[in-house]
């Protein structure tokens, strides 16, 4: 995977090199993008966009390796905002994923505790304390 | 038989020490949440909230769809997309791209077709599960929530983390998708819900939720839950209508998002939506000079950068958009006022404008 990685940047980087050369020849004329102008900063925004396009195949991997079907995996991606993805890459792991209704490690003072919090209105795990 | 009493009664003491210790830590536990009673008190809605918004409200036709399994992340979704309902297109402060300046009729024909197209087919929530669940998480995360419904030509707004702007959003029509915890931070139970409906005087929330077609919930119990996930929500609409009480940022934030996916041509309506919704907003005309540049209406682009900058005279690269534009008309001397303006502020887009000023 690693190779996989440093593959995709090598050739990011080589492509990204040669787009840019011909649009900055005609960059005179290009307007400022909504999107590059929320970022707000011209200066890094290309290294940005190599990141952004990094952080894309990031989360992919992330996402393969989380069971996500292959032909589903790119368009999913692909809808993904660019702030939402740098979120994804960085912290998909940390990110509480709603499921709605696991059973919770049957421990018995677990189930005691979340009993009383349901009592007590904190919680909403059992419904038949309502 | 007589070597095997002993130990039998041993291990039943050593048992009991064994439950000596966890139930300590039980005791104080429930101490503790005890004292945190207080937390679990009604949130507080501003006294303007109890004036302003009416004291029931419930979105009854909004469908439901149980959720299968560790899927209430497809069904939350497949509920709000499927929902359409007929009075929100000329609801009270919603706008609509009609209240806009009007699109040429070309553009209208387009845009009434995509919306029959979309409303003609339900969105199973088989079909979301293979688009927003995580087998590897047996859940679905925030942002994906966000994007797939981006997929199927609806702009996703987050909603202000306020019970205020929950009960004001069910108010005007838009039903909130909300992400609680419906347990303890220490063993968390992630949940998405549909809050469709609120009762002021019997402080009770109604919610599609789960199993539940109808949930009932205090609005204290459903805040203890909501904050768990920083108050996390989202409303959804179809392109050209800005839903109401969305702020400045989130709104160019998530109509921006939509026009990376879909393209200039299919958000100009939502653009020209926000400069009525939101006159005020100076980014908001900066995106709608982009999408009309986009589909080369170079004309009305100017108009719209010449609005922002009139709005907010520091957005430079407002004055830079609208000097290009002068340029590519040949109209040179307005082009130079406007690039100059953006040369002199600093700032990000002041080198660009330099450049720009250096070739004309």
């Amino acid at each position: 995977m690693p190779y996989l990685r440093r593959y995709v940047a090598m050739l990011l980087i080589a492509v990204m090199a040669l787009v840019s050369l011909p649009v900055a020849a005609a960059q005179t004329a290009g307007l400022v993008s909504t999107q590059s102008a929320l970022q707000a900063d011209s200066a890094a925004s290309d290294r940005e966009r190599i990141n952004d396009v990094l952080a894309r195949a990031d989360v992919q991997e992330q996402l393969l390796a989380q069971g996500v079907s292959v032909d589903q995996v790119q368009d999913r991606v692909a809808s993904l905002s660019d702030a939402e993805t740098r979120q994804m890459a960085d912290q998909l792991d940390q990110m509480p994923a709603g499921a709605g209704g696991g059973v919770i490690g049957a421990l018995f003072a677990v189930f005691i505790i979340l009993l009383v919090t349901d009592i007590l209105g904190l919680t909403n795990v059992f419904p038949f304390t309502r | 038989m007589f070597s095997r009493l002993p130990a039998k009664r041993l291990k039943r003491l050593r048992l009991m020490t064994q439950n000596a210790r966890p139930a300590g830590v039980l005791a104080s536990l429930l101490l503790l949440t005890l004292l945190l009673g207080g937390c679990a008190a009604s949130p507080e809605l501003r006294d303007s909230s109890y004036q302003t918004l009416p004291a029931h409200a419930e979105l009854d036709d909004v469908p439901f769809y149980p959720q299968e399994k560790y899927q209430c992340g497809p069904a939350a979704l497949a509920t709000v997309l499927n929902y359409s309902p007929a009075a929100q297109d000329a609801s009270r402060n919603a706008w609509t791209a009609n209240n806009a300046e009007a699109t040429s009729p070309a553009e209208h024909s387009d845009k009434a077709q995509d919306v029959t197209d979309n409303d003609s087919a339900e969105i199973s929530v088989d079909s979301l599960i293979v688009q927003v669940f995580i087998p590897g998480r047996e859940g679905s995360v925030q942002p994906e929530m966000l994007a797939t419904a981006r997929r199927h030509q609806r702009l996703a707004f987050p909603v202000r983390p306020t019970f205020d702007a929950l009960l004001g959003h069910v108010a005007a029509g838009d039903p909130v998708v909300v992400m609680q915890n419906l347990s303890l931070p220490a063993w968390p139970m992630w949940h998405y819900a549909v809050v469709i409906g609120y009762d002021l005087a019997d402080e009770t929330l109604t919610l599609r939720s789960g199993e539940t077609r109808r949930q009932t919930l205090s609005f204290a119990r459903f805040d203890a839950t909501w904050a768990r996930s920083q108050r996390w929500g989202f409303i959804l609409a179809k392109p050209g209508r800005i839903p109401a009480d969305v702020t400045a940022k989130r709104a160019v934030d998530a109509i921006s998002a939509y026009e990376a996916l879909h393209g200039a041509k299919a958000t100009l309506s939502s653009w020209q939506a926000l400069s009525v919704a939101q006159p005020q907003n100076a980014m908001g005309h900066f995106a709608l000079g982009n999408a009309y540049y986009a589909i080369n209406r170079l004309e009305k682009a100017a108009q719209a950068f010449k609005h922002a900058a009139a709005i907010d005279d520091t957005l430079g690269v407002a004055w830079l958009n609208l000097g290009l534009v002068y340029q590519q008309q040949d109209n040179h001397r307005e082009a130079r006022s406007a690039l100059e303006k953006a040369a002199a502020l600093p700032g990000s887009w002041q080198q660009q404008a330099r450049t720009a000023l250096d070739t004309l």
